[in-house]
């Protein structure tokens, strides 16, 4: 085993990272449903929404800066929780429909209410959060408590004015998108026109009108007439940032292909097919699963994609279809492992990505409550634990390192004590700032720049 | 099967990586995950793809390696294989089964291709009678394709000669032994729509069988056997 990834220094990171808050029961009280099933930050920042695998979204507000409270400043509090989905049963199939959210994507702000879709296998939902923080009084024939008044009693006309009120946080169902996919929806992706979104499933991705609940568009189809000759699904997509008519989306096999809306209705014909052919040396049973790519992320700039496999995250340039322009080894140390990794199933575990709001630094999760930054200018690399032992608040975050034999240091962790079971699937950066929200199991941590937090 | 994420020592497996038994060990987990997913109410697609790759995968290597290889173990293998390919092929046809036969309501395709929809309900219709062919074809076993062919074999007329069943006839309740279409024709469907109502035609025919399946069954309560 080579030691290029683990041995050597323990990477550093120009940022340091410290522990801002954490939200979550302690690991003995977890139930099923508060685990985090996903973490998206709106398009400011201001907001953060995650979704569980109960059906519930939690909304979580950045406290405004004050000079009063120095030391709220920034804090992510509770907005509101809702219940965004329930379980349900499909009589037909005898199935039941898990109301775990599978993706939360944020419209951007058009007026003074947000607004956020949110997703389980089979629907999507529209949400509009709204604040309500006065209320009328003075109505001529209703009193105080709603109820209408007696009319002889009413001698003169009052215009009711409004009154401040405590802040009330309203959320409603505004669209609901059922009926549109037979398998599972994996994404959902917001176009930058702010007008259509699309929701792909394993075979299938449709573009929807966000005003209009009972059509969809069927713009990618994978399923084969004969369900024997199935070798690939849609595994993630996404709308580019900027140009309303292209989309990615990858596959089981490693693929990706950017689509163009404009050359035809129905775009099973990619654009473009970003493929890296096999390393032969690396070849073994485990080659195709492993090149399954679980996440698609194009950079804020649009000009790249960043692809999760179960071992690397890759890099790729839009105008280079032959390969990644970076490659990066998350947790190469697990190669060894992988017939151990199949038989529990963890080689199936899909792990997000993520870019920081200059595109200059990725980040990904992995076991142990570990996660992964690369910055890609420096190329150096870092490993942080999201814990509760290891993260004192305000504390900055100690660099980990895994070992695989040869020396050891201090503090470093054998690949043989890892625990699978302890994985951070879902990660979010901040759009423009150096505070990251990471999901360990039901735990939300929101970490920030120790220059950051300091400054407020 | 181990539970998720339980530590145990590796060395054990990496050891047993070398070699054929490496082959055998990873075909086996293979086949027990696919009988565990099929036993599953709703297996998971994206899963059952990737195993079912990597076990193809390996026939073909083994086709490759065949002739160099002992031909006891040449035997053990090939059957294996072969039931491997059934498992995989009555996974991914029972999930097609399942997934698609549930219409979604209200769905009609784009403005532009509205002249087209009714000539394209009738295609659809026969590419799921193809899919329940194929279905009863394969060596899985899926209840409601065990109901067709057991249908198909009885002499329905007899049974029901003394009861009236005219609230049981159906224009759908023709025998399903239409010639399979030749794929070409599936793939020559020009658009791809919702399979809308076109689905609910084909679960009409199985809501037909079941009824009859379960008076036949109610006959026999009745009659004592």
């Amino acid at each position: 085993m080579s030691h290029k990834q683990a041995g050597g220094p323990p990477g550093e990171s120009a940022v340091d990272w410290c522990l801002y808050q954490l939200n979550g029961a302690a690991e003995f009280e977890v139930s099923e449903a508060d685990i985090i099933s996903t973490v998206e930050f709106n398009h400011t920042g201001e907001l953060l929404a995650t979704g569980d695998k109960g059906g519930r979204v939690v909304i979580f507000q950045r406290e405004p800066e004050s000079k009063n409270e120095p030391y709220n400043q920034g804090e992510y509090n509770v907005y509101s929780t809702f219940q965004s989905h329930e379980p349900e049963f499909d009589y037909l199939k005898s199935l039941e429909i898990e109301e775990k959210i599978n993706k939360i994507k944020w419209l951007p702000q058009q007026n003074a209410a947000h607004s956020l879709l949110s997703t389980n296998d089979k629907t999507i939902k529209l949400w509009k959060i709204t604040e309500r923080d006065k209320r009328p009084e003075g109505y001529n024939l209703k009193d105080e408590e709603g109820k209408l008044k007696d009319l002889s009693t009413v001698t003169s006309l009052q215009v009711p004015v409004l009154k401040p009120m405590d802040l009330m946080v309203e959320v409603t169902p505004r669209r609901i998108f059922a009926n549109g996919h037979t398998y599972h929806v994996n994404s959902i992706s917001v176009n930058s026109d702010c007008e259509t979104y699309m929701s792909a499933d394993d075979l299938r991705i449709n573009l929807w009108h966000l005003a209009i609940t009972d059509r969809s568009f069927n713009i990618v189809d994978i399923k084969p007439a004969n369900m024997e000759d199935l070798t690939e699904v849609i595994t993630a997509s996404e709308f580019h940032p900027h140009h309303c008519n292209l989309f990615v989306y990858s596959s089981s096999k490693g693929s990706l292909r950017l689509c163009d809306m404009r050359a035809s209705a129905l775009c099973d014909k990619h654009s473009k097919l970003y493929e890296e052919p096999e390393d032969p040396s690396n070849r073994s049973f485990f080659s195709e699963i492993i090149s399954s790519v679980s996440d698609v992320k194009f950079s804020h700039s649009g000009r790249y994609m960043l692809t999760r496999d179960y071992l690397t995250v890759k890099v790729w340039d839009l105008n280079m279809e032959t390969k990644p322009v970076e490659t990066y080894q998350v947790h190469d140390y697990l190669r060894s492992k992988l017939c151990s990794l199949y038989e529990n199933d963890c080689i199936f575990d899909k792990f997000e990505c993520a870019w920081n709001g200059s595109d200059s630094v990725i980040m990904t999760g992995a076991y142990n409550n570990f996660f992964r930054m690369f910055d890609r200018n420096t190329k150096r690399d870092v490993t942080l634990e999201a814990s509760r032992e290891s993260s004192k608040p305000r504390a900055i975050l100690k660099p980990r390192r895994v070992c695989v034999g040869g020396k050891r240091r201090k503090d470093d962790i054998s690949v043989d004590s890892l625990d699978f079971t302890k994985k951070i699937l879902h990660t979010a950066w901040h759009p423009t700032e150096n505070i990251i929200a990471i999901a360990a199991t039901n735990n939300l941590y929101i970490f920030q720049d120790k220059v950051n937090s300091e400054m407020h | 099967m181990l539970g998720r994420g339980l530590k145990r020592k590796l060395s054990d497996y990496e050891e047993n990586m070398a070699g054929l038994s490496s082959r055998q060990l990873v075909l086996n987990m293979c086949l027990t995950k696919l009988q565990t997913y099929k036993m599953l109410v709703e297996p998971n697609l994206h899963r059952s793809v990737l195993i079912a790759n990597t076990v193809r995968q390996q026939e073909s290597n083994c086709c490759d390696l065949r002739s160099v290889e002992d031909p006891i173990e040449n035997s053990l293998l090939i059957v294996s294989d072969d039931d491997m390919s059934s498992a995989i092929s009555s996974i991914l046809k029972d999930l097609d089964f399942v997934e698609d036969i549930s219409p979604p309501t209200c769905l009609v395709p784009t403005g532009d291709d509205q002249p087209k929809f009714s000539e394209n309900t009738g295609l659809k219709l026969e590419d799921d009678r193809q899919d329940l062919k194929g279905a009863e074809c394969v060596f899985g076993s899926f209840e409601i394709s065990n109901s067709t062919s057991y249908l198909k074999d009885l002499a329905i007329d007899d049974i029901f000669e003394d009861i009236d069943t005219s609230m049981y006839d159906s224009d759908f309740c023709c025998p399903p032994l239409m010639p399979p279409r030749p794929p070409s024709l599936a793939t020559e469907e020009p658009l791809k729509t919702f399979p809308s109502c076109n689905s609910s035609s084909a679960s009409n025919i199985q809501i037909c069988r079941t009824d009859l399946s379960e008076l036949d069954h109610i006959m026999e309560i009745l009659v004592g056997s």
